[in-house]
């Protein structure tokens, strides 16, 4: 048994490399239990992308459609629908007229919030805390505005909308509506996609 | 000013703590030779963890409902499914947790094993032994009713088969079966209340008696494998002029060996999760896989490998009241350690010849009614002695043939030790130190 | 002490073990590599084609397929896709149960499974063992699982095979001894056996996905904790030279 003199050193240096080491595997080993909270095959197989036939939706109607548990709405808008989007008496009453709050694809950055004008494809969940907002499509007094000029009115905590679901000044709602990613396959048939599901581990 | 949370804020408001820590770890003065048998405490708290943890993620995926999901399957074994498949990494943590059960037994096994061969139940060791008989016991029903849940073929005809066991209870036998299940048959009663005591109930009270086991040994301190203790041996080493000599402090030595133990253990569990983790049948039962069919009993109905031993017991003996005792029995009859073993001797090393025969033979015996209880003692003979043989026969003679020596050993050791025979080795006075 | 006693004993176990699984062995040998992603697809393909229409895999989804075979969207859609469903979907077969209770006799069980169930082996033998049987409703018999209710739906690759029956003792009635090949099929025997090899490797791929991330994950995993051992072993011997 000698007594040796202890090199504080090498225990140092071995605690410290064999730490580094253990502490590494056991984060790697902490990865896969943090990603099965991520949404699982079943759950991106029900938010798999959805494909609208728009030719039954009639001039001046709004539909509603499921998409990964949330309302998207198809609005046929009028020609008289799509005016009002670009008359001072809405646009300078909008907090976010121009969209520059990130609540749309780059293709629906304009002020019909769509690829094609006609129709508004949009998930139709308030700002505020998440209400459906009720469909206004009149051109004319109502009793919450009278200078509306068609759009959504929320009856939770009265947030307005245009009809590209732009949100009005005076209204607890910051943002303008979201409107989701999606893709036109043919003239009568768009399909809301959202983003890629991530590879199977 | 005291910084807040500095050593010596913690020092003003929880006194304790520091001395706690010292007196478990830094100052609790392990033999210094602790060998090979003495990994597998810490191993078995590693496990426990393990199921703890990949426990918790797995209720979060799976449905504890016997309801039909489509034709023929539950919700409950589709949700194992839906792990396996659809939930990212789900089967890695399903793989560690099926092989962490399977492991737990191999790991306690050799535990108790260990406590046989020094002694470590003796006195004053009575208390950690008794509660770790407890915390065997709640293991055996945690595995039990965690095998239960997948609701596959075996899960369901296991269950039943089991719980039916319960019936030779004279009197109370069959309203304590019906009780047990919450129907009249197993079915999603049974499951449902099985998964609230396999997740909750049980996990609960496992941890209580392991914290128990712990603080009892730690009360008396460690046996070792010279059976010498330490604390009455000489006193003062490198670290304190008042501990024992052959004492070293927990930590960091035994941490630290632990450690490595660790290491290899886990080297040989993700082999087995990575590359094989049915490992042929024996971890997870081919019959699982098919849906539970009360309609279709599987050709053989036997526990998973570690009830074995006991299964082969209950069914060697064709009474069913007295398979059921004599099952009761094997399992008690070790509660009863401390007292039968009436030597003063503890470690094996220094005992007489027949008592390490004696043990031999009962660890032969155990492992030999674990293969009769997982019907390769029966495929064994077929294969020897030709498809012609009277199998029932052969298995009973063997059956009863180890079943004896299993009780026996008992038996042995009572009467050994009761009447002065055994002719036992000098024990040193201090530990022969390990290589 | 220890080691003079375990070590023969856990040999001893290895052997008795080995003597119990070489009694199974009557069954023919797969062959099957998971590994092997050709197979699987051309695996996949005959399952589609010849099995689906009966046989449903429940568990698996077409989208899975397509991600671990290496297949496009497209591909397994247009070339796998005989159940109508979505590429998210499982894979459900358009045979109503009840109507297969009714033609069949007995509704035919999901493949999901199988092999962890019965083995690649069982499955590789059970393509491989029917025989025309004119005593039974469909025509078709099997020596593995006697009377299944189910047709030999591969025999235009296969060829019709007929029983060869064994002479009893009076009193006992015939077995079948062995099969042979009555009528060739498309594909030779050896071309059939790749055949079902290919659908048995695929059946076992479903059974469980995860041994191909599994096996390509365990040399990293058994290399790292390999070293991590050997560094916790120079850290005990480091600090246990106090002790000695």
């Amino acid at each position: 048994m000698a007594d040796e003199v202890v090199d504080h050193g090498r225990r140092r240096f071995l605690t410290a490399t064999t730490a580094v080491v253990g502490l590494g595997g056991l984060g790697t080993a902490i990865e896969p239990f943090v990603r099965s909270w991520m949404p699982s095959a079943r759950s991106k197989a029900a938010g798999a992308p959805v494909t609208i036939d728009v030719s039954k939706i009639q001039s001046g109607q709004i539909v509603d459609y499921g998409w990964r548990g949330q309302p998207v709405c198809v609005v046929n808008r009028t020609e008289a629908m799509l005016a009002t989007l670009t008359s001072s008496t809405v646009t300078s009453r909008l907090k976010d007229p121009d969209c520059n709050a990130v609540q749309q694809p780059p293709n629906c950055k304009n002020p019909h919030r769509s690829i094609k004008a006609q129709y508004l494809i949009m998930i139709r969940i308030c700002t505020h805390l998440g209400c459906v907002p009720d469909f206004k499509p009149k051109i004319g007094p109502e009793t919450f505005d009278p200078e509306w000029r068609s759009g959504f009115f929320c009856p939770c905590h009265h947030s307005r909308y245009d009809i590209s679901g732009r949100v009005y000044d005076g209204s607890p709602a910051p943002l303008n509506m979201a409107i989701p990613e999606y893709q036109w396959i043919d003239d009568t048939h768009v399909r809301v996609t959202g983003k890629e599901p991530a590879t199977y581990v | 000013m005291i910084k807040v949370f500095s050593k010596e804020w913690f020092v003003e408001r929880a006194p304790g703590l520091l001395p706690a820590y010292r007196k478990h770890m830094t100052e609790y003065y392990a033999p210094k030779n602790f060998n090979f048998m003495y990994y597998f405490g810490s191993l078995a708290l590693l496990i426990l963890v393990n199921q703890i943890v990949t426990g918790i993620f797995l209720a979060m995926f799976y449905t504890p409902s016997a309801r039909q999901v489509f034709p023929g399957v539950s919700e409950a074994f589709a949700s194992v499914q839906y792990i396996m498949r659809d939930v990212d990494w789900g089967w890695l943590i399903r793989f560690m947790h099926t092989t962490g059960a399977s492991m737990f037994f191999i790991v306690i096994y050799f535990h108790m094993f260990r406590s046989l061969m020094y002694g470590s139940y003796k006195k004053p060791r009575e208390l950690v032994w008794l509660l770790g008989m407890l915390v065997f016991l709640i293991l055996m029903a945690e595995a039990f009713m965690g095998y239960v849940l997948p609701w596959g073929n075996m899960s369901y005809w296991g269950a039943k088969v089991i719980i039916s066991i319960f019936s030779a209870i004279p009197w109370i036998g069959d309203t304590l079966v019906t009780w047990i299940m919450g129907n009249f048959i197993v079915g999603g009663p049974t499951l449902n209340r099985f998964f609230s005591l396999h997740v909750i109930a049980l996990p609960l009270v496992l941890l209580l008696l392991v914290v128990l086991h712990l603080a009892a040994l730690h009360e008396v301190g460690s046996n070792n494998p010279d059976g010498v203790d330490v604390k009455h041996g000489p006193k003062g080493n490198r670290w304190s002029p008042d501990a024992p000599k052959d004492g070293i402090p927990f930590h960091p030595y035994y941490t630290l060996k632990d450690m490595v133990g660790v290491g290899v253990f886990l080297l040989i569990c993700a082999f087995i999760i990575f590359m094989a983790p049915k490992v042929g049948g024996w971890f997870i039962e081919h019959e699982n896989f098919a849906p539970a069919n009360s309609l279709v009993t599987p050709p053989d109905i036997k526990p998973v490998w570690y009830f074995s031993p006991f299964y082969a017991i209950l069914r060697t003996i064709p009474d069913k009241g007295l398979g059921a005792l004599a099952l009761l029995c094997s399992i008690a009859v070790l509660f009863f350690m401390p007292w039968l073993d009436r030597g003063k001797v503890k470690s094996i090393r220094y005992r007489g010849t027949s008592y390490k025969v004696a043990l031999t033979l009962f660890a032969i015996a155990f492992v030999c009614l674990g293969l009769i209880g997982a019907d390769v003692a029966s495929k064994v003979i077929l294969h020897v002695l030709g498809p012609n043989t009277d199998i029932t026969w052969w298995l009973h003679l063997i059956g009863y043939i180890f079943i004896a020596i299993y009780f026996g050993y008992f038996v042995f050791l009572w009467v050994y030790t009761f009447f002065g025979l055994e002719r036992t080795k000098p024990v040193p006075e201090r530990v022969t130190t390990h290589d | 002490m220890t080691k003079r006693i375990v070590v023969p004993f856990v040999l001893a176990l290895g052997l008795l073990f080995g003597a119990a699984g070489a009694q199974a062995q009557t069954l023919m040998d797969s062959g099957a590599n998971v590994r092997d992603q050709a197979s699987l697809q051309r695996g996949a393909k005959l399952f589609m084609n010849y099995c689906s229409g009966c046989h449903s895999l429940h568990f698996m989804r077409y989208s899975r397929i397509a991600h671990d075979l290496g297949l496009s969207q497209k591909d397994v859609m247009q070339h796998l896709d005989f159940t109508g469903g979505k590429f998210h979907d499982n894979i459900v077969s358009a045979m109503p149960v009840d109507g297969a209770r009714q033609w069949l006799g007995k509704a035919p069980p999901d493949l999901s499974l199988v092999v962890d169930e019965m083995g690649a082996d069982w499955v590789y033998t059970y393509l491989n063992s029917f025989y025309f049987d004119p005593s039974t409703t469909v025509g078709w018999n099997n020596t593995i699982l006697k009377n299944a209710a189910m047709p030999n739906v591969l025999w235009e690759l296969q060829g019709i095979q007929v029983a060869k029956m064994s002479t009893p003792k009076p009193g006992d009635k015939p077995v079948v001894e062995g099969l042979e090949l009555k009528r060739p099929g498309r594909m030779t025997p050896a071309q059939f056996h790749a055949a079902t090899r290919d659908l048995t490797a695929f059946l076992e791929y479903v059974s469980d996905p995860s041994a191909l991330p599994r096996h390509s994950m365990a040399p990293w995993v058994l290399l790292y904790l390999a070293g991590f051992t050997f560094l916790a072993l120079l850290l005990k011997h480091e600090y246990w030279k106090d002790v000695h």
